[in-house]
């Protein structure tokens, strides 16, 4: 790769394609994929039966350090399948299947990070059976780490995963979420197990480069998604817990105090949490009106949520629901004839058409065979307008569609600054469509750099202003459904030809403003005085 | 019935393995392993709202009762009785059965038919205690009684399910909200009470219009008007509208713990109706009911819930009154929330209180008046178990629970009662006994 520092750029580069910049359309520009699974060469099935029927998760990391992201698939009872990422800049994609030792079978999800803080990512897998973290030796090959690092993996059938670094911790915190008691035949429902919370080792007060025993978070009611995240920007993150409501008795969602050296502690009615029950599957966060402070889309079965606080800034954690009036409900499929309900699993806020709004991608699929929910159950992408209500776009834009999916991630794979999409289908193959859309407006991409443990700033929060405009997110290890990634952080930038970008790193010490030019990928190292812009060879 | 109780009971079913003689097993063990599972699935199986969960109650005892009474000396059929339903298959004169057997059989079928549409767990767990049951009920019997006492259950029940095609609420779809319906204009009118798509429209439009079970039709029971719409201070309905506000602002701890001890919400418990039967199956475990006694009551009390929603559905859609939510926020506070989840059907009358109503006639003449129970259903779900002196103590707490929860007026809940006598009396005057 190349660098360049960002005051040394004169000639801001234009890729090819963006002649007519979507903010500058009155309507929303409706983005195009092309479906290219065949011809990058992704042969990849989510496997198995009733323990399978959740998890399918896609993990997408750079483990060559060529920028470009590669990527693990959930297999199921299958082996889970790597596939390095071979393509180039702005072409077609093109994965290449190789060895990396991550594949082990019983996969349900997989989520990227870089725990031991060597700045190259390793990897969490999510099992029915012993969980494993797999540090990353370079060049795309991993080892079991378990034993090396005292992660001790269980046996349960986990379906969710969050990380975070404590303050002051050099050695991140993992929540991992577990479905049901699978040994449960005849009655599982109220079976669900406990789920874990792996905290650094400590010996003397030091924390030490290993994980301790795993801390249940009792009750546990069947999560199917995990977030760290700082819903009141106070500094600590706290995990929010999306559980299936179809198999806890007494349960709903929950969010708990994970506060450094305390044990942790669940969000009360009286601090304002409110009951809620849904099939929670998944979550994807964003701060969309632009208040500091995120919204959560959650994802269940016909009805999925969007979460706003009530009232900022926010003593309580109380949120109201804006899903019908923001049309984002997403209940049932919106083409292709079938109108029974939906059901909901991954789900992404990014920008697809680079208008400076992000969107909501949902990747949809029947559990099994359910009669009462539609089978043909197609993804959604639902852009964002001006007015911050969305329109589903899923079908114009060519990603509609209707296996039985699970897992996804909206990246950049060609790194040409629209975002590509990547599902995995149960029983069928997962699916690779390229964005190709000629009518996006301009963007930016960003990698957070610090050094010391946490070196991709899991925590941070990041600015981007593009004329009047703020646009924020938070950098999270977690959420979505059984599959999240690492790597390069995508804004559309609309019209604007540059912007100007500030992170509050995770410790909470905000950065200087740094202006960069759009249509580019720069690099936000702490130790550096400037940005740096970052060029695929 | 809670999860632990349900668990007990399928355990219980299961365990006549090893030196327990497996032609031990009574038919009962049967009934209520099946029973315990039912309402597991009525739970998780997402069309199951309230009168579908109720339907399915009276169809699957219709099921136990006929099976064992082409069995008993005692036990009158049900054919000629409920309407619609013809002899059902007899047994062959001076052939064996087993009743076990026969009953596991048939429990079976009706169970997998009932639920077809239930989920991956759902459907696992039906086969998983079917294997197993099947396997210890049919231990150590001739394959002949066994074959022939199958035939015999699997019959009966396809003749049940047969007739239960026809009552024009065998088709759920969209988990029974209509995908097109015409809100009936004007104030005092039911709309939306959530910002779920999905309920946009009412539930089941029509439930009042299915075949009823005992009683003549959908509009047998019927009931006088609410009280006016009206906005006026002074009116009836204003003070009701008052009363609602008014108590749910001011709940005690007490009022508080019985609204959510009888929410009894479509799936997060087993539905009102199944409330009622997990009460049933508590007192005849309890009491070590014999099998004639216990589907005798589980026939009865499903019938009863069964033709108490489509009564109360057939008021429903003719008055269409507006919720508690809808008219305290327009007329007298804005931000008031009430305790419970709104349904998302009309108000008028409630349909807890008329099925409440309804299983406290079937069961007070079937256990007798003062007859004081506990009710473990929801201590799985954190709540505390209650006891009540008699079944109309029960019902009328379920009743009033409505308006401590905020989601209906005291007319909705005193007319229901009033309605579930009626519809009771029905399923009270089915001649069960030779």
């Amino acid at each position: 790769m190349r660098l360049m520092s960002v005051g040394l750029a004169a000639i801001a580069l234009v890729a090819a394609g963006f002649a007519h910049p979507a903010a500058a359309q009155d309507t929303v520009a409706i983005p195009s994929f092309v479906e290219e699974t065949a011809g990058a060469g992704i042969d990849s099935v989510y496997a198995g039966e009733w323990e399978y029927m959740a998890g399918g998760g896609v993990a997408t990391f750079d483990c060559n350090d060529d920028g470009f992201p590669d990527m693990l698939l959930a297999g199921g009872a299958s082996p889970a399948k790597f596939y390095r990422n071979t393509g180039t800049r702005g072409g077609a994609l093109r994965f290449a299947a190789q060895e990396s030792g991550l594949e082990l079978d019983k996969v349900t999800g997989a989520y990227p990070l870089d725990i031991d803080g060597d700045g190259i990512a390793d990897l969490v897998l999510l099992r029915v059976g012993e969980n494993a973290v797999m540090r990353g030796l370079g060049n795309c090959r991993f080892e079991r780490a378990n034993e090396a690092w005292s992660f001790d993996g269980g046996d349960a059938w986990s379906t969710a995963y969050a990380a975070t670094w404590e303050r002051g911790a050099d050695w991140p915190t993992l929540a991992i979420g577990n479905y049901i008691d699978r040994r449960q035949e005849t009655s599982p429902w109220g079976s669900c197990t406990d789920n874990w919370l792996h905290r650094p080792g400590a010996v003397g007060g030091q924390t030490q480069h290993r994980f301790a025993a795993p801390l249940p978070l009792t009750p546990s009611y069947c999560a199917l998604s995990m977030l760290f995240t700082d819903w009141n920007r106070s500094g600590t993150p706290s995990l929010r817990v999306s559980n299936d409501r179809e198999y806890y008795e007494g349960g709903q969602e929950q969010m708990w105090h994970i506060d450094p050296g305390e044990a942790p502690t669940l969000y009360s009615e009286a601090e304002g949490w409110k009951y809620l029950r849904i099939w929670g599957m998944g979550i994807a966060s964003y701060d969309l009106d632009s208040d500091g402070y995120p919204e959560y889309f959650l994802t269940s079965m016909a009805d999925n949520k969007l979460q706003t606080l009530a009232s900022t800034p926010p003593g309580r954690p109380e949120y109201k629901d804006v899903a019908y009036a923001k049309g984002v409900t997403a209940h049932r499929p919106y083409t292709g004839g079938d109108v029974k309900p939906s059901t909901a699993w991954h789900t992404q806020f990014e920008d697809v058409n680079n208008d400076g709004l992000v969107d909501l991608f949902i990747a949809k699929g029947n559990v099994a065979k359910m009669p009462d929910f539609a089978a043909k159950d197609p993804n959604n992408l639902l852009l964002q307008g001006k007015d911050g209500k969305f329109q589903e776009a899923g079908d114009k834009a060519g990603v509609a569609s209707v296996a039985i999916s699970r897992g996804g991630a909206l990246t950049d794979f060609n790194l040409d600054g629209l975002l590509d999409l990547v599902v995995v289908n149960r029983w069928e193959n997962a699916q690779v469509w390229r964005n190709t859309s000629r009518n996006a407006g301009r963007w930016i991409e960003i990698g957070l750099k610090q050094p010391g443990a946490n070196r991709d700033a899991i925590g941070a929060w990041l600015e981007v202003k593009r004329g009047s405009a703020v646009m924020r997110r938070e950098i999270t290890s977690g959420g979505g459904h059984a599959g999240g990634r690492l790597g390069w952080i995508h804004f559309g930038l609309g019209n604007s030809e540059d912007a100007e970008i500030r992170v509050q790193w995770p410790d909470g010490e905000w950065s200087q403003a740094y202006p960069v030019s759009a249509n580019r990928f720069v690099i936000v190292d702490r130790t550096k005085p400037a940005a740096d812009y970052w060029h695929p060879e | 019935m809670n999860r632990r109780v349900a668990a007990l009971l399928m355990v219980a079913a299961m365990a006549w393995s090893g030196a327990l003689d497996a032609r031990a097993a009574p038919p009962g063990e049967i009934l209520r392993g099946w029973y315990g599972l039912i309402l597991e699935l009525v739970r998780h199986t997402p069309t199951y709202s309230p009168p579908v969960a109720s339907r399915s109650f009276a169809y699957l005892g219709v099921t136990a009762f006929e099976t064992v009474a082409t069995g008993s000396d005692e036990l009158q059929s049900l054919a000629g009785q409920l309407n619609g339903l013809q002899p059902v298959p007899q047994r062959e004169a001076g052939q064996a059965y087993d009743e076990a057997v026969a009953l596991q059989a048939a429990m079976a079928f009706a169970a997998r038919n009932f639920f077809e549409n239930t989920g991956p767990t759902g459907q696992r767990a039906m086969a998983a205690l079917e294997k197993k049951l099947r396997a210890q009920v049919s231990a150590g019997l001739p394959a002949d009684v066994v074959a022939r006492s199958e035939a015999h259950g699997k019959a009966v029940a396809a003749h049940i399910l047969a007739w239960s095609r026809g009552d024009g609420g065998a088709v759920v779809e969209n988990m029974g909200f209509p995908l097109r319906y015409e809100l009936t204009k004007g104030p005092a009118h039911w709309v939306p009470t959530s910002l779920i798509a999905q309920q946009q429209y009412p539930l089941l439009p029509n439930w009042g219009k299915n075949r009823s079970f005992a009683m003549p039709d959908g509009g047998t029971c019927a009931l006088p008007a609410p009280p006016e719409y009206s906005e006026d201070k002074d009116s009836e309905f204003y003070k009701q509208a008052l009363e609602v506000y008014q108590t749910k602002n001011g709940l005690t701890p007490e009022q508080r713990d019985i609204a959510r001890f009888w929410s009894d919400d479509p799936m997060l418990s087993p539905t009102p109706p199944g409330h009622w039967i997990s009460i049933a199956l508590q007192i005849l475990e309890r009491d070590g009911a014999g099998l004639e006694k216990s589907v005798d009551v589980l026939a009865r009390l499903g019938v009863a819930t069964a033709d108490a929603f489509i009564g109360c559905w057939n008021a429903k859609y003719r008055y269409d009154l507006v919720r508690p939510v809808t008219y305290i926020r327009r007329v007298i506070d804005p931000k008031w929330e009430p305790l419970l989840i709104t349904p998302p059907f009309p108000e008028y009358p409630s349909g807890h209180s008329a099925q409440s109503a309804a299983a406290a006639v079937v069961l007070t003449q079937l256990f007798g008046e003062n007859f004081a129970f506990r009710d473990a259903t929801r201590r799985s779900d954190g709540l505390t178990p209650r006891s009540f002196p008699s079944f109309w103590a029960a019902a009328d707490e379920a009743a009033i629970s409505r308006l401590y929860g905020g989601i209906h007026f005291r007319a909705a809940i005193e007319r229901g009662l009033e309605q579930g006598r009626c519809v009771g009396a029905f399923a009270n005057a089915l001649r069960t006994r030779r």
